[in-house]
């Protein structure tokens, strides 16, 4: 469980529905939390490509494709894994670990989420 | 019936076979003077119309400015010995032969079997007349894509041929391009052949297929080559060619060096925005590319120096190959690569023969 001081306070659990985000200040950075099937996440809202904001983008699943052998069709579906793409661009990150679908090298900063008591905290991770 | 000796007759469609050498006298400058260095002369009417009339921008003799031996088409056929002799010339120990005929195929659109019988051919013609391990000239067996199974039956052929190396396909007006998957069984076979992709960009004389009305060759030859190549590598890359068939060789021949760093960066940067189109990608295109091979000709000597050693630095010295592109007029000899400042001499020699040697496993 995380230190009471280094927790920043979102709001009440029950007034998020899946594809929520709610903008909070964590210290210096803007910070998003979303909600996506249930689960909350904590993303930085500034996109690592031009800024952009990030959390106000569409949640979805991951499209992924699979090379089902010579000459077929690559197979493509969507896997279980939440996605955020950013409005401005489209460049799309893992809500979980905040990394570039496209390239693990492009990471966007992530947080812990609490929920205590029904309430909705971000761990500022000091 | 009337008389029609004693009539007035009128014959609306005579060809009158007419020559470019006699025309050619009354031709205002400064076309007469281009027309007479050309060496288009006597052919007479078997002269090949579109080397004048726009179906080709220009000559690529430069209008009778490059002189050189063997660089203009030959009036005779081949002879199996220019070859030896221009290995002399240019100091090469081993070549790599690829037809010459073939870069047109992409031209072809008829539903017949001309580009499989030409290859058919040529794999024959070849082995019976020129290629010859012992002296060091190889082939690589040109592929009638359009036809997969032909291109097997090809593969099948040259399979235990220790003359051949490696297969090529021609980029020119490919067709779909050849990321697609209609193309994975020759893929397949090249790879469990251990047979090197070489694709062979062409299309300074297609050059209506990019935009009609260009007028020189100068125009048309430097823009051709590279879109024939850049449209496949785009394809190639983004259909995950290289992560279907991780073991397969990909090598890109005669558009030089300094568009791949461009094109790499542009594909990158929509690739970050729109990674779900190319969803067989694990990381970024380049990452890909950046492991084809590319042929260093016609390699860019009066560029600035620092962009040359920046586009080498992106693709690696263990991914360039020399070609000379022999006897076309726009040939490199070896010493292109060798007088290179930013080259040390390892990298002098896997780029002149060394990476060749074991990307083709000669
Ligand atoms: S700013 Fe986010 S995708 Fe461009």
């Amino acid at each position: 469980m995380s230190d009471a001081e280094n927790l920043v306070e979102v709001g009440p659990a029950s007034e998020f529905e899946d594809g929520d985000a709610e903008i909070v200040q964590v210290g210096r950075a803007e910070v998003g939390v979303i909600r996506a099937e249930g689960e909350f996440y904590a993303i930085r809202n500034q996109c690592p490509h031009d800024g952009g904001p990030v959390c106000k983008g569409n949640v979805q699943k991951e499209l992924v494709g699979e090379f089902k052998g010579t000459g077929k069709r690559v197979d493509q579906q969507y896997s279980d894994t939440d996605i955020i793409s950013c409005p401005w661009h489209g460049w799309s990150f893992e809500l979980d670990t905040g990394i570039h679908i496209g390239d693990d090298r492009i990471r966007v900063p992530t947080y812990d989420v609490v929920v205590d008591d029904g309430i909705v905290y971000v761990d500022k991770g000091d | 019936m009337i008389d029609a000796e004693s009539e007035l007759v009128v014959d609306c469609d005579w060809h009158y076979q007419d020559s470019f050498k006699e025309v050619a006298e009354y031709m205002p400058e400064p076309w007469y003077t281009k027309y007479k260095n050309s060496n288009w002369d006597d052919a007479g009417v078997k002269q090949n119309l579109s080397s004048f009339f726009p179906t080709s921008t220009g000559d690529r003799q430069n209008y009778g400015k490059v002189l050189r031996e063997h660089s203009n088409y030959p009036e005779e056929p081949e002879d199996p010995e220019r070859v030896t002799e221009g290995m002399d010339f240019l100091d090469i120990d081993v070549s790599l032969q690829i037809s010459h005929l073939i870069l047109a195929m992409g031209g072809v659109t008829a539903d017949d079997e001309r580009v499989q019988a030409f290859t058919k051919g040529y794999i024959e013609y070849m082995l019976e007349e020129v290629l010859d391990p012992d002296e060091g000239v190889y082939g690589l067996a040109p592929m009638p894509y359009g036809d997969v199974e032909a291109s097997l039956d090809i593969l099948e052929r040259v399979e235990d041929e220790e003359a051949y190396v490696g297969a090529c396909f021609v980029t020119a007006g490919a067709s779909p391009p050849l990321g697609n998957r209609k193309y994975d069984p020759i893929y397949e076979r090249c790879e469990e052949m251990d047979f090197p992709v070489v694709y062979h960009t062409g299309g300074s004389g297609l050059d209506e297929y990019v935009r009609a009305g260009y007028q020189e060759m100068i125009e048309t030859h430097t823009l051709g080559f590279l879109e024939s190549n850049m449209s496949q590598i785009v394809s190639v890359a983004c259909q995950g060619v290289p992560e279907k068939y991780p073991d397969l060789d990909i090598v890109f021949m005669e558009s030089g060096v300094t568009y791949i760093p461009g094109l790499v960066s542009r594909l990158d940067e929509e690739y970050l925005k729109r990674p779900e189109e190319a969803p067989l990608l694990d990381t970024r295109p380049s990452e890909y590319i950046t492991d084809f091979y590319f042929g260093t000709q016609p390699l860019e000597v009066s560029a600035r120096n620092d962009l040359l050693e920046l586009c080498f630095d992106m693709i690696g010295t263990d991914r360039l190959l020399y070609a000379s592109d022999y006897p076309h007029w726009d040939f490199d000899s070896p010493s292109i690569i060798n007088e290179l400042p930013m080259l040390d001499d390892d990298e002098r020699r896997a780029i002149l023969g060394g990476n060749a040697l074991e990307v083709f496993e000669i």
